[in-house]
């Protein structure tokens, strides 16, 4: 009972998955591409859950459909094209094929290699506590857990830097 | 099938879609989203292949963890180059920025 769920739930979030990977992708309207962006990671963060790693699932709604999902919505919304935006302008057969060459390329090299060379996987997942986690941060990883702040930090400084604009300097 | 081959095989549909859309996207925002995409697709592969796997879990769950403040900092950078673009150009248009030292 509990395998035929898991089964139908991993199906579940590969629709959701997929289809809200082919709304971000082929949306002309940016905030649908947008809705379908959240869409997928949503799906991801269930994927999370069913490979029992709730800490993950939680911190991808906490960052991704929380905080970054609400930046581009305002990239959008400071760029303001309507709904004749740049997305709506008819492409050339080459950019589809280069497009199409970069959705081929991946699935069949690394798609083939996977299914080819099998790796031995477990059946149940690993259990992580939120303990572990924590002593990982602060034990082992403390360089990876303080650098990252630093290039949070950087990075925001210097965003404010780039978009700031002095009075009368244009 | 095994299940960590399920989820890699869900994650290189990720990775696929996001660099068409990387590709195919004219404007800035566009593929920003595709980006985003891509991200989730290696976060997905890291830890299907950590928590199904004998490798050590907690590594890969505070690697997805990383990855995801290195996607935060990476959008914040996108929207402030997105700022200044529009701000020159009045498109984000990816082909319409092409003027050096403009």
């Amino acid at each position: 009972m509990m395998e035929w769920l898991a089964k139908a739930a991993f199906a579940l979030y590969v629709l959701i998955i997929a289809g809200g990977a082919v709304l971000a992708v082929g949306a002309k309207n940016l905030v649908r591409a947008l809705v379908g962006l959240v869409l997928t990671l949503f799906g991801v963060a269930g994927m999370y859950l069913l490979m029992s790693a709730p800490v993950v699932a939680f911190m991808q709604i906490l960052i991704y459909v929380g905080a970054v999902s609400v930046l581009i919505f305002i990239a959008i919304m400071l760029v303001r094209t309507g709904p004749e935006g740049d997305e709506t302008k008819a492409r050339s057969l080459r950019q589809f094929l280069y497009a199409f060459f970069g959705l081929a390329a991946p699935a069949l090299i690394l798609g083939g290699t996977i299914i080819k060379r099998p790796v031995e996987s477990a059946s149940i997942p690993a259990e992580v506590s939120v303990a572990q986690l924590g002593e990982g941060l602060l034990g082992p990883y403390t360089l990876a857990f303080e650098l990252i702040s630093a290039v949070l930090l950087v990075a925001m400084a210097g965003a404010v830097l780039v978009a700031f604009e002095r009075r009368g300097d244009k | 099938m095994s299940p960590l081959l399920l989820y890699q095989l869900v994650a290189v549909m990720l990775l696929s879609i996001g660099l068409f859309g990387l590709i195919w996207r004219r404007t800035l925002i566009g593929m920003l989203i595709s980006v985003e995409l891509l991200l989730n697709g290696a976060g997905l592969s890291l830890v299907a292949a950590a928590q199904l796997t004998p490798a050590s879990a907690v590594l890969g769950q505070l690697g997805t963890l990383l990855i995801m403040g290195l996607a935060a900092a990476e959008a914040t950078l996108v929207l402030a180059i997105v700022v200044v673009v529009v701000r020159r150009f009045q498109t984000s248009d990816s082909s319409a920025v092409s003027e050096l030292k403009g």
